[in-house]
């Protein structure tokens, strides 16, 4: 197998424990951060665990929406698919690339999918019924942006969204999407959520407003967690 | 210098990519008599069409017979099967889909998009069939990556991270150039991978932005989607400082790349087997190797759902002769696509000559531009023409020169519909491919 040997000889170089340098937006503008091969094991086995607590399982099927600069969280979704055994299809998440989403939902029936954006629904709109589309996925995870318009034709949404340097995802109760607090230090400040890296993370980073509109929920939610909740304006 | 760099290292297997023709040959073979047997054993597709022709795998024996016996697909075939039996995945799947780790998918510019069924460990295969050709652009460990524009066929990151190399996650696509030119400045990266639309947006940025010196950092830069025009490349190369590598598709079985050399695609081939024939009524024939024929591909390296004999409608020349880097395997120039020609009212009508055109002009430089028809045959030539809006006065007066320009080409007087570049570049429905021929 020409890959498997390609792949085999790449895993004898001397490679860095770096995998991703992140920028982020942040109040005052963009900020770096590292992102450790360590980290990001972690940050797969948090998913797996959100999306397993969805039902996500064996047999099943998903549909990724993602843009190119988005792997730091791509990467841990795609391996909790994998862990997961849930082979997934994977349209871009910009708007033009609707039709993409419309073929990968229509041929491969996802049990859930992932990642979808208010741009891609906007391209949907034109020449589908949303509602109808997506009221029969059992699991749409979806950008905040694209929340409140899945909601409001009836699809059950929840909400996953990269927050600064985090992946928050919202678990079935449906009341706010969790933030990993064994990594992340989430708080509010004047209405707008802050963060700032746990003990555990390589790349230090101080408390940062990221600008967003949101509040912190803490206490331990009806799925059993008690791993924080942001609430974010946008999906509400 | 571009492309001033070591060479002595210049090979991430040697042993294959400059691996004797025979040997390559007789691998080749055994590969192929595997495949035969493994898809008439698990896809309904090729058995049944194989049926259809009388060809079973115990008749397979060597190259010879595969290419004698093995019938020729297409993508209409691949549709009317899909169509015919509802399998999205055209009875090519030689597995249960919940072998499959993911699905990625053709551009989809002239139907639905294709699926690609997949199935990997560290790395999705079209990026890991690239380590070789990101090595040989310089690409090593510690180096750093700006994020591609798109997930592509699933996301590319796995295969530079297979590499080493550390992915900065930057939005790259259209209408973030500044953003991009100043993390050129910011972090140093060694590979950037461009597109189309985002050299536009570079062209237009070249007046007030020193981009010589935010490219510096990179070892090489990519360029995949469409052929680079000549006026392009040297804008790239020479007033950019980018040491450019153009690369394509090996008819929907991995990417072909440019060397060092920039002298043809590679395809690698302990991955495709490739064959480069005129089809007619009568059949088909190899062409020599000095000559255009249709690009003809068969998958070596996919348990999933490979594709077999799969006429691709590129139009190539293709040769086995040794390169200069010392690699072995064949190379491809591109020459178009089967089905591109315009023919007006009896007069045929190329993209190449329109391009020119195109790019004489100051204002619509950047060579963006469309041929609108509904068939192939029409009787007028319906160009849709995009210009840099910052650089023209007079619309009128461009759209005069510019069918003059295309009429001298072509020899036939275009009807034109300018737009300016920003609005047909956003009519695009792949990160990759700028269409050339639409139906509207």
């Amino acid at each position: 197998m020409a890959r498997a040997d390609t792949l085999a000889r790449a895993r004898t170089l001397d490679r860095p424990e770096l995998a991703y340098l992140l920028r982020f937006p942040t109040a005052d503008g963009m900020r770096d951060l590292e992102l450790t091969w360590a980290e990001l094991a972690r940050d797969t086995e948090w998913v797996t665990a959100r999306l397993r607590e969805h039902g996500l399982a064996a047999g099943q099927r998903a549909l990724l929406t993602a843009s190119g600069f988005e792997g730091f969280w791509g990467h841990a979704v795609i391996g909790a698919l994998r862990a997961l055994k849930v082979p997934y299809g994977i349209a871009e998440a910009m708007g033009w690339d609707h039709r993409r989403t419309a073929v990968f939902h229509r041929e491969l029936t996802p049990h859930a999918v992932i990642g979808l954006s208010a741009e891609t629904l906007g391209g949907l709109a034109g020449a589908a019924d949303i509602g109808e589309m997506f009221r029969s996925t059992p699991l749409v995870l979806a950008r905040p942006a694209a929340v409140p318009l899945l909601r409001g034709v009836g699809v059950t949404a929840f909400v996953i969204s990269a927050v600064g340097p985090a992946l928050a995802l919202e678990c079935p109760e449906r009341s706010g999407a969790h933030v990993n607090a064994a990594e992340w230090r989430f708080g509010e400040r004047d209405g707008q959520l802050t963060v700032a890296a746990g003990e555990g993370r390589t790349s230090p980073l101080p408390e940062t407003p990221l600008g967003i509109t949101g509040r912190v929920v803490v206490g331990r939610c009806g799925c059993g967690s008690d791993n924080p909740r942001v609430l974010l304006a946008e999906a509400n | 210098m571009v492309g001033d760099r070591d060479t002595a290292d210049r090979y991430f297997e040697p042993q294959v990519e400059t691996m004797p023709r025979q040997e390559l040959r007789a691998r080749q073979e055994k590969q192929l008599l595997e495949l035969v047997e493994y898809a008439y054993a698990n896809s309904a597709f090729y058995r049944e069409l194989w049926d259809e022709h009388g060809a079973h795998p115990r008749d397979i024996q060597s190259i010879e017979d595969f290419r004698a016996r093995i019938p020729f697909i297409t993508k209409d075939m691949i549709r009317a099967y899909r169509s015919r039996t509802g399998d999205p995945f055209a009875g090519l799947l030689c597995v249960p889909v919940e072998e499959l780790t993911s699905v990625s998918s053709s551009s989809g510019t002239t139907g639905d998009p294709e699926f690609f069924a997949e199935i990997w460990q560290d790395a999705p295969p079209l990026v890991t069939a690239q380590v070789r050709d990101l090595w040989e652009l310089g690409l090593r460990p510690g180096d750093r990556v700006l994020s591609p524009p798109g997930t592509f066929r699933n996301f590319m990151d796995a295969g530079f991270q297979a590499l080493g190399a550390v992915v900065i996650e930057v939005d790259t696509w259209m209408g973030n150039m500044p953003e991009v030119v100043e993390a050129l400045r910011t972090y140093r990266p060694a590979y950037l991978q461009m597109m189309y639309p985002q050299m536009v947006e570079l062209e237009h940025l070249a007046e007030k932005t020193d981009l010589r010196e935010a490219f510096s950092s990179l070892k090489g830069a990519s360029c995949a989607g469409q052929p680079l025009s000549r006026k392009m490349r040297e804008r790239i190369r020479d007033d950019w400082g980018i040491d450019v590598y153009e690369y394509t598709s090996a008819a929907d079985t991995g990417t072909a790349w440019e060397c060092r050399e920039h002298d043809g695609f590679h395809l690698w081939e302990d991955t495709v087997f490739a064959e480069c024939v005129e089809v007619d009524e009568h059949g088909w024939h190899d062409v020599p190797e000095s000559d255009v024929g249709e690009l003809v591909a068969t998958d070596l390296d996919n348990r999933a759902a490979p594709l077999i004999r799969y006429r691709s409608e590129d139009l190539v020349r293709l040769s086995r002769d040794t390169c200069g880097c010392g690699r072995t395997h064949a190379r491809m120039w591109v020459a178009g696509r089967s089905g591109d020609e315009t023919v007006v009212q009896g007069r045929s009508v190329v993209l190449r000559d329109v391009w020119q055109a195109v790019e004489d002009q100051p204002e619509t430089v950047a060579g963006v531009f469309q041929i609108v028809r509904d068939r192939r045959e029409v009787d007028e030539l319906r160009l849709r023409v995009g210009y840099d809006p910052h650089l023209t006065g007079d619309v009128d007066a461009l759209a005069g020169r510019l069918s003059e320009a295309v009429r001298e080409r072509t020899g036939v007087k275009p009807v034109l519909d300018m737009r300016t570049e920003e609005d047909l570049l956003k009519t695009m429905t792949s990160v990759a491919k700028f269409p050339r021929v639409v139906k509207t």
